[in-house]
């Protein structure tokens, strides 16, 4: 395939709403700096910056055939990923109560991209593997490179995402670890897995949750006594500040100004924002610091947009991630191999799952968790790494046709 | 394996359910986040908003400019003195603790010293209890800045972000100490809610009544509050402010004081102790109310030092209390008018006499007379004339305790006036069930002739005895007020006119040649009054309280009075000339005596002797004008 030809096969539809997405995470960053001290006054620009930085590595990835990323890129770039999480559990500086960052970045965030991309080289290698033992082979192979069972590549695989999984969760940074989940096991499913046992787990999973959730609020009611709240306790496997947060998530109007003070407060900016928003650069909550200005350009830079967009604001923004993620999940669909099938489907997960994520726990449909929203909120490393993850996406939409 | 699969896995099919599923699972989330947001930004958008404006909107109440205080002839009292000042706002001035950023401010302030030219009184103690209290406001670094400070200021102020320069009100008293007991004074207002404005966080800089005018009129003169609302961030400071209503000023008060009157009043209490309440018999207007000593009023603006506050609140003399109404005396001979008139409704003829042998006898106590020989026989008018004890002893013991006290009450005694000021005292008109509930013991018989002279329990306050003399010669009973215009209260006394008059022309005897005859010498109207001298204490201190009531024209009064003069020598001598010239000032001096006659005080002491000779031996038939012009005629070969 000519380059030309790669070109008039770009698929604007994971580009543009991208583009899009990230100038609303300049805007939006630009007025949560604002409302800070004259340092972060110039995030915007860093934002813009990473964001160019980000879009070079995005044509690379996208004008370069996912499969050889896949085969030749993904063992290297995992190990590495897996070296510098636990590099950062250990030389890692500690911001807000987490070990998150090495140097100028958060592993974590890579390791993320970086164990989807290896899964789709562990479906490629099983792909192949059958394909070897298949029974159009089998005269050509005495069976000696005979291909693992379904079960089989599942533990691989588990595997493989758990370590790094951990790793992240040691950090500890239980969001990033959630939405992780989600996109490892469409992946699986998307690659016919052991698909059985993995809707067991599903289903158990979903049955574990509820659990957990009627555990806290069966403890937290009011009018609970003291003793049966910690009986309950101990059988719930959260820590303090998890059980904190799902019990103002389930109570929201328990404890204004302490453990549900930021849901408060996003809930007052979100609303506050009304149909057409308070303009740019004018959201009191934001300005006035009552959304806490150390989360306010992070996990709540929803809030900061919605306060000054309003619903129409909101429903652009998410009709971008909707485009965008339709757009992946066509790209999926379309997909001649299973690997890139996954892979494509995995990456279009992992975006939504941070979004969905975000966005829910800022309108109070899930308990806060501290999750960046792609393209938007201000960190360089998660925002290289997404867009990096849609050049993929790109990739495989680009080269599609032509086989390995 | 199936084929299936297999094919799937080697690219050989486009499409996958999985794909299908996980891209309808994708658009349903979003689908349930903007169902969620339209919930929170369309629907209940209103009530959350609301929530959040709770949080940051604090009000602010802008008092409005007080009202100031004016006689009637147009004399300012009370004014209001703009003051600028130079302030700073704390939100400029934010560190990462409150103690940098107070220290800031401090530093700040010490900075701009340099440039007003003189240090700031605030210390680190005063921002960090504003900081704590009232973050939200400017803090006043210079007040009463002048000119010259002002404009050093001003030419750096490009340079001096966060301080900016208002204009505020001061109370002012331009007549210094001139009637301070009636205006009273005005203190800060403590804090916002201070007087139940729970509607507001914040007041700004505001001064309210503490004591007399000041304080009864407080919410006249505050006028119309108006309102201003500032947003503040999640620390506190202020961001944003905007006014809501403007403040209205305050009206004027309008007092009924006589200033002549009043001037002269304190004139002559100068010096002494004692209290003195003009008033007009006919409406109730007061016309001059002074009390010595006094303090000036100025000094509580914008605080009193604690040390000077302390220092006035332990003087002895107590300088803060106002005793025309807060006074307690024995009325002394004042209250005899008052046993006449007890006396005379029992049926006494004023003409019947009461031998005076120089003391009233009952029991074991003699009450002595003023003339140690005896008065001889006397009838009402003589007796109020010469201010007789056995008599009105007698007439009170005749008339009995329940019809004298009866009469005391009639007269106001023993309960509030229930003048527009801001307290006042009842006194007290006692009787058996008092004099067990405060004193412990049963009422005497010797209790009753006590009492009908004016000594004892009794007690009054100047303002109580300036209403009974108007009473006296109105018949008429007002209720005194302060502010121009009032509606008159007044109740008719229960007496016939020909008893009045018999008391009336008693007391216009005290003044022409009785008693009392200096209280009206050479004025130009006839004056009635009584003397009065309350002996108080016993032994060692022992002492006189000098009284002296009047009405004035006798036929006619538009003016009563009442002076005391605490330590004085008798109601005569030191009461009634000061009241003399508190009525000069309001009638002037009779223009014959004034122009070719000399005055008795100008006399020296061998001519006042003659006089008082004089004014025996004629028994005081002659008018003022003759007795006079013999006075100066004996005196002419003297000079």
């Amino acid at each position: 395939m000519t380059f030309k030809e790669k070109i008039l096969r770009f698929n604007w539809a994971l580009f543009l709403p991208m583009v899009a997405l990230i100038a609303i995470g300049t805007v939006a960053i630009w007025s949560s700096g604002n409302a800070r001290e004259a340092l972060f006054h110039g995030m915007w620009k860093n934002h813009v910056s990473s964001a160019v930085f980000a879009l070079v590595v995005y044509f690379v990835l996208a004008f370069t055939d996912w499969r050889s990323i896949v085969r030749w890129w993904a063992p290297p770039a995992y190990v590495i990923s897996l070296l510098m999480l636990i590099a950062v559990l250990f030389a890692g500086s500690e911001v807000y109560g987490g070990k998150r960052w090495l140097w100028f970045f958060q592993p974590s965030e890579i390791g993320k991209l970086c164990v989807l991309v290896f899964l789709a080289y562990l479906i490629m290698l099983w792909a192949e593997m059958r394909e070897a033992s298949s029974p159009l082979a089998l005269e050509a192979d005495d069976g000696h490179s005979r291909a693992p069972g379904s079960f089989g590549v599942f533990t691989v695989a588990a595997a493989a995402a758990g370590i790094p999984a951990l790793l992240i969760l040691a950090e500890p940074d239980l969001g990033t670890t959630l939405a992780l989940v989600p996109a490892v096991i469409v992946m699986l499913v998307a690659a016919k897995i052991w698909r059985k046992g993995l809707f067991a787990l599903l289903a158990a999973g979903a049955v574990g949750a509820s659990l957990v959730l009627g555990a806290v609020y069966e403890a937290e009611k009011p009018g609970q006594s003291a003793e049966r709240r910690e009986a309950i306790l101990k059988l719930v496997p959260l820590k303090p500040h998890q059980v904190k947060r799902v019990k103002t998530f389930l109570f929201q109007d328990s404890d204004p100004m302490g453990a549900g003070y930021n849901a408060r407060q996003a809930l007052i900016a979100i609303a506050s924002g009304s149909k057409h928003g308070r303009g740019i650069g004018k959201g009191e909550t934001n300005r006035l610091k009552y959304l806490p200005p150390s989360v306010s350009m992070n996990d709540f830079i929803f809030c900061v947009w919605a306060e000054e967009t309003g619903f129409d604001g909101c429903l652009a923004l998410i009709a971008l991630f909707a485009v965008l993620c339709s757009a992946g999940a066509w790209t999926a669909w379309r997909a001649k191999e299973l690997e890139g099938r996954a892979l494509a489907l995995g990456i279009t997960t992992l975006v939504f799952a941070h979004a969905y994520i975000n966005i829910a726990m800022s309108v109070g449909m899930l308990p806060i968790t501290g999750l960046p929203l792609p393209f938007i909120s201000s960190g360089r490393t998660f925002l290289v790494t997404a867009v990096s993850g849609l050049g993929i996406v790109q990739s495989i939409s680009i080269h599609n046709q032509e086989t390995a | 394996m199936s084929d299936d699969e297999r094919l799937a896995g080697a690219g050989g099919r486009t499409g996958d359910f999985t794909c299908l599923v996980v891209a309808v699972l994708i658009l349903a989330g979003f689908a349930a986040l903007a169902v969620r947001l339209k919930e929170i930004q369309l629907d209940s958008s209103a009530t959350i908003t609301l929530d959040g404006a709770r949080q940051s909107v604090r009000r602010v109440r802008i008092p409005g400019e007080r009202g100031r205080i004016v006689a009637r002839d147009g004399t300012v009292l009370a004014m209001n003195r703009p003051t600028r000042r130079i302030l700073l706002n704390p939100a400029a001035f934010q560190k990462q603790t409150w103690g940098a950023t107070a220290t800031n401010i401090l530093e700040a302030v010490g900075a701009v010293a340099k440039y007003v030219g003189r240090p700031s009184p605030l210390d680190f103690d005063d921002v960090a209890r504003h900081m704590r209290l009232k973050l939200a406001r400017p803090i006043v670094a210079w007040s009463d800045v002048s000119d010259e400070e002002l404009a050093r200021f001003s030419e750096a102020s490009d340079e001096l972000t966060g301080f900016f320069c208002d204009e505020a009100w001061h109370r002012m008293y331009p007549a210094g100490p001139l009637a301070a007991h009636v205006l009273g004074y005005v203190g800060r207002e403590a804090t916002a809610g201070d007087a139940g404005d729970s509607k507001y966080n914040f007041t700004d800089f505001d001064m309210r009544g503490r004591s007399g005018l000041e304080d009864r009129y407080d919410s006249f003169l505050k006028g119309v509050s108006g309102e201003k609302k500032i947003t503040v961030d999640a620390r506190g400071f202020a961001r944003k402010e905007w006014v809501v209503s403007e403040p209205l000023k305050g009206p004027d008060l309008v007092v009924t004081l006589d200033m002549a009157m009043q001037r002269e009043a304190e004139r002559q209490l100068e010096g002494v102790k004692g209290a003195c309440v003009a008033l007009d018999p006919r409406n109730g207007d007061i016309l001059a109310m002074a009390s010595s000593p006094g303090y000036d009023p100025n000094d509580f603006v914008p605080a009193i030092p604690r040390k000077l506050y302390d220092r006035l609140s332990h003087d002895p003399g107590k300088p803060l209390l106002n005793r025309a109404a807060l006074g307690s005396y024995a009325p002394g001979s004042t209250f005899k008018p008052i046993t006449a008139l007890a006396g005379l409704s029992c049926g006494i003829s004023p003409r019947a006499t009461h031998l005076c042998t120089g003391a009233y006898t009952i029991g074991e106590m003699r009450i002595r007379c003023s003339r140690t020989w005896g008065h001889g026989d006397l009838d009402l008018a003589h007796a109020l004339k010469e201010s007789c004890n056995p008599y009105f002893c007698d007439m009170g013991v005749k008339a009995g305790t329940n019809v004298l006290m009866r009469t005391a009450k009639i007269f106001g005694l023993g309960s509030k006036t229930g003048i527009d000021y801001s307290a006042e005292a009842a006194g007290v008109v006692p009787d058996d069930e008092w004099k067990r509930a405060h004193w412990g013991e049963r009422w005497y018989p010797g209790d009753l002739p006590q009492m009908s002279i004016g000594q004892g329990m009794l007690l009054v306050s100047p303002l109580q005895m300036a209403r009974v003399a108007g009473a006296l010669g109105t018949g008429r009973l007002v209720r005194p007020h302060f502010k121009a215009g009032e509606d008159t209260h007044a109740e008719a006394l229960p007496f016939p006119k020909w008893q009045l008059d018999a008391v009336r022309a008693g007391m216009r005897m005290v003044v022409d040649g009785g008693t009392g005859r200096r209280g009206g010498e050479n004025l130009s109207v006839k004056v009635a009054g009584k003397t009065g001298t309350a002996e108080v204490g016993r032994g060692a201190t022992r002492r006189k309280n000098t009284w002296f009531i009047a009405y004035a024209p006798a036929e006619n009064p538009t003016v009563a009075i009442a002076l005391i003069v605490e330590n004085g020598e008798s109601g005569g001598g030191t009461a009634a000339p000061r009241v003399r010239e508190i009525l000069k000032a309001r009638f002037g001096e009779n223009e014959v005596a004034a122009s070719s006659v000399l005055r008795v005080g100008e006399l020296g002491w061998l001519g006042y002797m003659c006089s008082q000779m004089l004014a025996i031996s004629q028994n005081s038939q002659l008018s003022q004008f003759s007795q006079l012009s013999q006075l100066s005629q004996l005196s002419q070969p003297r000079q």
